[in-house]
């Protein structure tokens, strides 16, 4: 579960980039996260990673109160989410394989496990055939699918995707977005921050939109204003 | 930690170090340069302390007793002697034992100190002793003021003192000198972590994403900074040994006066010191390094 209150952040060179969120996301929901640009979507979601800390407000993620977690800690929080971003930023000297093994090496998985899991997740998000491609081999959508794989190889609770389908062709977009909702209905909560108005207007999810720094409207199925 | 591999992280530190490899050879090189300064000046004074100390006992005291002091007497002086606490040894030599050394130091002229029948040594018996501590001298001095029977006290005190004064110059310079090639040595490290660290912030960003901890991240820079400090420790132990035999060949053929430690004697203090330094130095210099380039 995902709580914040009144949650501001006010970065050092004064600007307001979030003015009072309230905001409650319950486990295994799907959310997009809409709104123009500025509006302080990325904000939130370094929040989210613990990027930065909040100036004011609370702000709760399962057990872990990210308005006390000591630095010491953030590692360890970190591996209860799996991060996607619009620039898939993948290690480009690793193959496929590699850069989702290495997710798993990071944080101690031994080696057996690794090899096991590895082609399973590729799999899931239909990359079974492409282990021993580097990322420049790849297409946009399918560098992606590897950002997926990755973020997913530590079997985290929470899935953050900023811009997911920013670089992406719009067929490829929908595929992206299809993985996204195939990983929720696996029992992980799903945050997608989007621009795109006609999948957010196709998918009917939750739709939490953002403007000038205070949640302006969070409904079921909504459609993007 | 435990779990994970060592080998991962010192493929890590060699491949960064490859990857920078014009900045790994640079800062090897440099530090090794360092190592092979101080290394030269230490033996230096290794040897200067070697010439010193044969120059003739510095610290040491003749005491000539009274011509016809009976053997009780000297037996009671040489245990007032060792009484005293600033004494290091005491060498007693009769006026029959001077004699004989003389002609052998005097092998040339030796029938000069054939001494006619009847004739008198003309020589005095004698302690020699050597004391422990300069600055102590003057009470020992007195002491020896005190002491009945004894007719002259030559010391070479000055010289003593100057080159005492001599000797801890040469090692406030020594000081100098290893504080500064440390700072410089641990400066060049410093930029070579910070430069590694740099070409690799991508990375490190995305392994923070990924949940990897500080010491995960951190500990190939660290082994990469040692692994510096240890290839120029090797470097300079080899450049030190070839250059200090062909000055110790050069010494012992022209120079007979000094002499020199042969290399092998000093080549295990050389070397472990050397690796030592260096890998204190890559440690430092790239904890520094990542301190201030790796906040997170
Ligand atoms: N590191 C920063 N320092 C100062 N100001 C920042 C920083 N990051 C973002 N901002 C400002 O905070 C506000 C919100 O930025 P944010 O990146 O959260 O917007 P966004 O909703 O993600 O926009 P976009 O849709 O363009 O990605 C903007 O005015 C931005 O200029
Ligand atoms: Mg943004």
């Amino acid at each position: 579960m995902i709580e914040l209150q009144n949650v501001k952040k006010i970065y050092p060179n004064k600007t307001v980039a979030l003015g009072g969120v309230t905001l409650r996301i319950e486990d295994g929901e799907f959310v997009f996260v809409v709104g123009h640009s500025g509006a302080g979507k990325t904000t939130l979601m370094r929040l989210l990673l613990r990027e930065e800390k909040p100036t004011s407000g609370k702000l709760l993620v399962n057990e872990f109160d990210l308005t006390k977690l000591p630095n010491h800690k953030v590692a360890h929080y970190r591996r209860q989410l799996g991060v996607v971003f619009q620039d898939f930023r993948l290690f480009p000297n690793k193959t496929v394989y590699e850069n989702v093994a290495f997710a798993m090496h990071v944080v101690g998985t031994p080696a057996g496990k690794i090899r096991k899991r590895v082609p399973a997740i590729l799999n899931t998000v239909g990359l079974g055939d492409k282990l021993k491609c580097y990322p420049g081999e790849l297409s946009g959508g399918e560098q992606q699918r590897v950002a997926l794989a990755r973020a997913l190889a530590n079997n985290p609770k929470i899935i953050i995707a900023d811009e997911p389908t920013g670089n992406i062709d719009p067929e490829m977009s929908l595929e992206i977005m299809n993985l996204l909702l195939k990983i929720n209905r696996l029992g992980k909560t799903v945050i997608v921050v989007t621009h795109e108005k006609s999948l957010v207007d196709y998918y009917q999810q939750r739709v939490v939109t953002i403007e000038h720094g205070r949640v302006t409207e969070d409904k079921v199925g909504g459609m993007f204003e | 930690m435990s779990r994970y591999n060592p080998f991962y992280f010192i493929g890590q530190a060699f491949k960064s170090l490859w990857r920078n490899n014009v900045m790994t050879i640079a800062s090897i090189l440099i530090l090794a340069s360092c190592l092979v300064v101080l290394g030269s000046f230490a033996l230096l004074v290794a040897d200067l302390n070697l010439n010193l100390d044969n120059l003739g006992l510095m610290n040491e005291i003749a005491i000539y007793l009274d011509p016809d002091l009976e053997e009780a007497r000297v037996d009671e002086i040489y245990h007032q002697l060792r009484e005293m606490d600033n004494v290091d040894s005491i060498t007693y030599v009769s006026k029959t034992q001077g004699l004989e050394e003389m002609k052998q130091d005097y092998a040339e002229y030796s029938d000069l100190f054939v001494i006619a029948e009847g004739e008198e040594n003309p020589l005095p018996d004698m302690f020699y002793i050597t004391y422990e501590d300069v600055s102590r001298v003057t009470t020992l001095e007195y002491q020896l003021g005190e002491i009945e029977g004894i007719s002259k006290i030559i010391f070479r005190l000055d010289l003593a003192m100057q080159i005492d004064t001599f000797k801890s110059g040469v090692s406030l310079i020594f000081i100098w000198f290893l504080v500064l090639l440390f700072v410089v040595s641990i400066f060049v490290i410093i930029n070579t972590i910070k430069i590694a660290v740099h070409s690799r912030r991508n990375e490190i960003n995305v392994m923070r994403y990924i949940g990897a901890t500080r010491t995960f991240i951190i500990t190939p820079f660290v082994l990469e900074g040692v692994i510096i400090g240890l290839a120029a420790g090797g470097i300079a132990y080899l450049a030190e040994w070839y250059i200090y035999t062909y000055i110790e060949q050069i010494v012992t053929e022209k120079i007979r006066m000094i002499e020199v430690y042969p290399f092998s004697e000093l080549s295990m203090p050389v070397l472990l010191g050397f690796l030592l330094i260096g890998i204190v130095t890559g440690a430092i210099g790239s904890s520094i390094s990542l301190h201030r380039n790796l906040n997170a």
